[in-house]
C-alpha cells in the first residue's frame, strides 16, 4: 500500500508535467500512418497495367525525340535474352504495377524515432526503403538500383519522397524508356482507406518535361500472404548468336501503326510527346497527315547530334573518394579512371593506377585502407587514365615476393619494369600488348608492366582469393583486360565498359566494335545477379559509377544496336559520311553523346564503321 | 485502507482532470469567445488560380472520344454496359444534351483549364474552359435543389486527426500532436443530372455520390500540382466505387484559357 501511496502523487505530477510539456515546447508533427496492406485500384490505364500496353502507345508521355525513337526501336523479344528475363521494375513503374503492396515503419529501438518507411511490392518483389532520418543521398559514383535511393519527409498531410540512383528501365511496358538519370519526386496522401501516390518523374535523357502520374490503392484488412515473385533466367531461344539483341531499325517498326488503327486515332497522336498531354491537343493535330507521323519514326538526318544530359559521376574536386564495395575491395574515384583496391595481409592489389595527377592522394587513400604495401597493379589498357599513375603508385609499393626468387636472381633488372631494385617497387601486370604499345610510345620504364600474359587469362591468388585477368582482344585496344576478383565477385572492366561515354574504340591501338561487343558479353558471362537482375556481381567501370550486370547489359545492347544500324547502312552501300549524317545514335546521344573532347559521337560512329569495314586481323580470322 | 486509496485516487484524478481541463482552456483564456474563422480564412491549402490538365493517364479516353462500348478500366455494371452500348451522340445532340460528359463526375477528366476563385467567404468556384462549366463548392449545409450537370457540392477542409485523443485511456496528457499544417479540400457532390463518365456514353445516374479530395503539391523550387482524387459511387451503373486521380499544373496566368461549348463527339 505504501507503494500505491507513493505512486499516485507521481502520477498526478506526471499529468501536470505533461500539460506543461505541451505548453513549453512544440509538440511533434502529426506523421500520417501509411502502414498496412494496400491493393492498387486499376481504374486508370487498366489495360496497360494489366495485360500490357501496345507498341507505339506513347500518348500522354513527354517523351523527347530520343525517348520516342528508343521506344520505337524496342523489340519486346529483348526480354527473351537471358539477362533481361528477370528485369525488375524501376520504382515509378513498380508503384504502378499490379499486385499488392505492404508498407511498414522502421523505428530506432531505443528512441522510437522513425528511421524509414519500407514498401514491398508483390510484383518483382520490389522492396523500397524511404529513409526518414535525414540522411543524405549517396554520391554520384554510388550504385543505382531499380528502387533507387529515397528520402522522405512529411509536408502537410503528405509524405514527400525524393528518389535518385535509379537504374535504366521503362515508364511503360512497351519500351518507353526511363534512363538511369531520372529522379522522382513523390507525394503520398491518405484519405481514410484510400492511398494516392503521385509520381513526378524528371528524366533529362528521355523526357522533355516531368511525367506526372498517380496510383491509387485501397487498404486491405489483412495479409493475403502472396508476396513472392520468383524469377530465374533460362534458355528461351536456343542457338541465337551471342551478339544478337532484338531491335527494330529506325523507320521499320512493323507495329507502329497498329495502335492508332485499332482505336481510330490519328497516326501521329501517340507519337507527339509533351504536346499530347495538354488541352487542345486533338484540335491541334486535326489536320495532321500520315507523313507527319512517318517523320517521327526515324531520326531527322543532317542534324547536329544531341549531347549527354547525364550527370557526370566523377567528382572533379581534386580529391580521392573511397567507396567500399565488398569486404576488402574498394573503388577509388577522382584521378581519371576508377581504381580498384583489394587489401589484405599480402599487401594491396590494385586494378589500374589512375591518371597520375592525384597519385599522392591515391597513395594516401590506400594507406588509409591498409598499411601493407601496394604489391600488384594490374592495368586494364594502355590508356592514360589507367596507367598514368603507374610510376608513382609503383614506387610507393613493394613486392616482397621477389627477393630471393629465381627470376630476381637471374635478371633483377627485368623483374619489374626495368628497375634495378624490384623488391621496392610494386609489380605491374598487364596483357603483353600494353607493354608493346607503351614501349612504342616511349613511356617511362617504371610505368611499363613487366608481368605480362599473352592469351586468355592470367591467374593470381592473392589475399585469400583468386584474381583473374581475362584478355579481351581488339575491344577498346588490343591489350584490354578485365579483372575478376572471384571470391569478392567484383569485376573491374577498364574502359571496355563505362557509364560516361560511348565505348572509346581506339582503332589506332587495335580496338574494334566486334571485340568490344565480345568483351561486354564476356563480362556478362561471368556475372550473376542476386535478385531480379540486380545486385550480385559488382562491376567497376573504367569511368563512372559502381554498377552490376544490368548496366553492362544495357550498354551491351546499345553497342549492338548501333552496330546493327551501321552494318545495315554499310550493306546498303553507304559511305562513312552518309552513316554519320544519318544520326544513328539519336536515342543514345542524350545519354552518352558529345560533340567535343577526345571522344565524340562522330568518332564513335567512325570507329564502328571502320572496324566493320576493315576488321582487325584477329576478328576477321575468327569469322 | 481501501478508503484511503480511493481518496488518494480521486484527488489525483481531480488534479489530472484539472490539468487536462486547464490545457483545453488555454487557447481561449483572457477574452471573449471568438467566432470561428470563415472557411476562406481557415483554408488549409490554397487552390485558387489557373490550372491546366495533365492528361497522362487514360490518355486515349480523355484526349479523344473512344469507340462505343470501350469501358475498359471502369467497374461498370451490367446495367451500365447496356446504356453504354446504346450510346448515340446524335441522340444527345438532338436532345440538347451535349454536356452529358461535362457533368461533375466526368468534367475533371476532360482536357481543360481550371480557374478556381472564392466566390464568397464560404464558397469556392471552379470554372472549366472545356464545356464552359462552373462548379460551386459550398462550405456548410448543401444549398440548392440540384438536378443539373454539376449537382450540389458540399465542401470541407479535411486533414488527418485522431478519432479520439491519444494518451493513456483516452485522456490527452499533451501527447496528441497538432494536425499537420496542410490538408485537403473535400467535396461531396450529389443530386446530379445523369451524365457520362466518359464521352462515349459510359453512364452515371442521378443517385451518384461523387466524393473528391483536392490536394496541392509543391515541388521545392519547381512546379505546383493539384491532385483531384475522385470516388464515384453509383448503385445503378457501377459495380463498385470508381476511383480516378487527375492532375493539374499551376499556371501563373490565364494562358491557354479558351472557353469552348460542350460537345458530344
Amino acid at each position: 500500500m505504501k507503494l500505491i501511496h507513493g505512486i499516485l502523487p507521481v502520477f498526478a505530477a506526471f499529468g501536470l508535467s505533461a500539460v506543461l510539456y505541451g505548453q513549453g515546447r512544440p509538440a511533434p508533427a502529426f506523421d500520417v500512418d501509411f502502414t498496412g496492406y494496400w491493393t492498387p485500384a486499376l481504374h486508370e490505364d487498366g489495360l496497360e497495367r494489366g495485360n500490357g500496353p501496345e507498341i507505339a502507345d506513347y500518348g500522354g508521355f513527354a517523351l523527347n525525340d530520343a525517348g520516342r525513337l528508343f521506344a520505337l526501336s524496342y523489340d519486346p523479344s529483348r526480354l527473351t535474352l537471358r539477362h533481361h528475363q528477370c528485369d525488375a521494375y524501376v520504382m515509378p513503374y513498380q508503384m504502378r504495377a499490379v499486385g499488392n503492396f505492404r508498407l511498414w515503419e522502421e523505428r530506432d529501438p531505443h528512441t522510437q524515432q522513425l528511421v524509414a518507411i519500407d514498401v514491398w511490392a508483390q510484383t518483382t518483389e520490389g522492396h523500397r526503403v524511404v529513409w526518414m532520418d535525414g540522411r543524405p543521398h549517396p554520391p554520384a559514383w554510388a550504385p543505382h538500383s531499380f528502387a533507387g535511393f529515397s528520402t522522405g519527409q512529411f509536408v502537410g498531410n503528405a509524405l514527400m519522397i525524393y528518389t535518385t540512383h535509379l537504374k535504366q528501365g521503362w515508364l511503360r511496358r512497351n519500351g518507353s524508356p526511363e534512363s538511369d538519370q531520372a529522379t522522382v519526386t513523390e507525394f503520398i496522401v491518405r484519405h481514410g482507406d484510400h492511398l494516392s501516390d503521385t509520381t513526378i518523374v524528371t528524366d533529362p535523357v528521355y523526357l522533355s518535361e516531368p511525367e506526372v502520374r498517380s496510383n491509387d490503392y485501397v487498404r486491405q484488412p489483412g495479409d493475403h500472404h502472396v508476396w513472392l515473385y520468383a524469377c530465374d533466367d533460362g534458355e528461351e531461344i536456343t542457338g541465337r548468336a551471342p551478339d544478337a539483341v532484338p531491335n527494330y531499325p529506325f523507320g521499320k517498326q512493323p507495329f507502329a501503326k497498329e495502335y492508332s488503327e485499332r482505336y481510330k486515332l490519328p497516326f501521329v497522336a501517340s507519337l507527339s510527346g509533351a504536346d499530347s498531354i495538354y488541352p487542345g491537343f486533338a484540335a491541334k493535330i486535326k489536320n495532321a497527315t500520315d507523313a507527319d507521323a512517318l517523320a517521327k519514326l526515324q531520326p531527322v538526318p543532317n542534324q547536329p547530334a544531341q549531347t549527354s544530359r547525364a550527370t557526370n559521376p566523377e567528382p572533379h574536386d581534386g580529391e580521392i573518394h573511397v567507396l567500399p564495395i565488398r569486404e576488402n575491395i574498394y573503388m577509388l574515384v577522382g584521378d581519371g579512371g576508377n581504381i580498384v583496391v583489394q587489401t589484405g595481409d599480402q599487401g594491396a592489389f590494385l586494378v589500374d593506377a589512375g591518371e597520375g595527377k592525384l597519385s599522392d592522394k591515391v597513395i594516401a587513400a590506400i594507406r588509409g585502407l591498409s598499411q601493407r604495401p601496394i604489391q600488384f597493379i594490374a592495368n586494364t589498357s594502355i590508356h592514360a587514365e589507367h596507367v598514368g599513375g603507374n610510376s608513382k603508385l609503383g614506387a610507393a609499393g613493394s613486392d616482397p615476393s621477389l627477393p630471393g626468387s629465381f627470376f630476381d636472381l637471374q635478371s633483377p633488372g627485368r623483374a619489374t619494369g626495368l628497375l634495378s631494385d624490384p623488391a621496392h617497387h610494386a609489380t605491374l601486370m598487364a596483357q603483353n600488348n600494353v607493354v608493346v604499345r607503351l614501349e612504342a610510345a616511349k613511356a617511362a620504364a617504371d610505368m611499363i608492366p613487366a608481368d605480362t600474359y599473352l592469351e586468355e587469362r592470367r591467374r593470381k591468388f592473392h589475399n585469400g582469393e583468386l584474381i583473374e585477368l581475362f584478355y579481351e582482344p581488339n575491344a577498346v585496344t588490343d591489350g584490354d583486360s578485365i579483372v575478376h576478383f572471384r571470391k569478392s565477385d567484383v569485376i573491374a572492366t577498364g574502359d571496355v565498359f563505362t557509364t560516361t561515354q560511348y565505348p572509346f574504340i581506339d582503332l589506332k591501338n587495335g580496338g574494334s566494335v566486334q571485340g568490344e561487343i565480345k568483351a561486354l558479353n564476356d563480362i556478362l558471362s561471368r556475372t550473376g545477379y542476386e535478385h531480379e537482375e540486380q545486385g550480385g556481381t559488382y562491376i567497376v567501370p573504367g569511368h563512372g559509377y559502381l554498377c552490376d550486370e544490368h548496366e553492362v547489359l544495357e550498354y551491351r545492347d546499345m553497342v549492338v544496336i548501333v552496330r546493327d544500324r551501321v552494318q545495315a547502312m554499310i550493306k546498303a552501300g553507304a559511305t562513312l559520311d552518309q552513316v554519320k549524317a544519318a544520326n544513328l545514335t539519336v536515342d543514345y546521344d542524350t545519354r552518352y553523346g558529345t560533340n567535343s573532347g577526345p571522344w565524340t559521337t562522330a568518332m564513335f560512329i567512325e570507329a564502328v564503321y571502320t572496324s566493320l569495314k576493315q576488321p582487325p586481323a584477329r576478328v576477321a580470322a575468327s569469322k | 485502507m481501501i478508503r484511503f486509496f480511493a481518496s488518494r485516487c480521486a484527488s489525483s484524478l481531480l488534479i489530472l482532470g484539472c490539468s487536462v481541463s486547464m490545457f483545453g482552456q488555454f487557447p481561449g483564456r483572457g477574452g471573449p469567445p471568438q467566432p470561428p474563422p470563415t472557411p476562406r480564412a481557415a483554408a488549409r491549402i490554397d487552390i485558387t488560380g489557373y490550372w491546366v490538365s495533365l492528361v497522362t493517364e487514360d490518355w486515349r479516353y480523355r484526349q479523344f472520344t473512344p469507340p462505343k462500348g470501350d469501358y475498359e478500366s471502369v467497374p461498370i455494371s451490367q446495367a451500365g454496359k447496356k446504356v453504354a452500348d446504346a450510346w448515340e451522340p446524335a441522340k444527345d445532340e438532338a436532345a440538347g444534351e451535349q454536356c452529358k460528359a461535362f457533368g461533375a463526375a466526368g468534367l475533371m477528366r476532360m482536357p481543360t483549364h481550371l480557374h478556381i476563385t472564392w466566390q464568397d467567404d464560404r464558397t469556392l468556384k471552379l470554372e472549366t474552359d472545356a464545356g464552359t462549366q462552373t462548379r460551386t463548392f459550398h462550405f456548410g449545409p448543401p444549398q440548392g435543389a440540384g438536378g443539373d450537370w454539376q449537382g450540389i457540392s458540399s465542401a470541407s477542409w479535411d486533414y488527418p486527426r485522431p478519432a479520439i485523443q491519444t494518451g493513456f485511456g483516452g485522456i490527452d496528457f499533451g501527447f496528441t500532436p497538432p494536425p499537420p499544417p496542410g490538408g485537403s479540400l473535400k467535396v461531396v457532390t450529389t443530386k446530379l443530372r445523369p451524365g457520362y463518365l466518359r464521352k462515349n456514353g459510359v453512364p452515371y445516374g442521378s443517385n451518384t455520390v461523387l466524393t473528391e479530395y483536392f490536394d496541392r503539391f509543391d515541388i521545392p523550387g519547381g512546379d505546383t500540382f493539384l491532385l483531384v482524387l475522385s470516388e464515384v459511387i453509383d448503385p445503378e451503373y457501377l459495380a463498385q466505387p470508381f476511383w480516378t486521380s487527375t492532375h493539374f499544373k499551376k499556371q501563373n496566368d490565364a494562358s491557354g484559357w479558351n472557353p469552348t461549348p460542350c460537345t458530344s463527339r
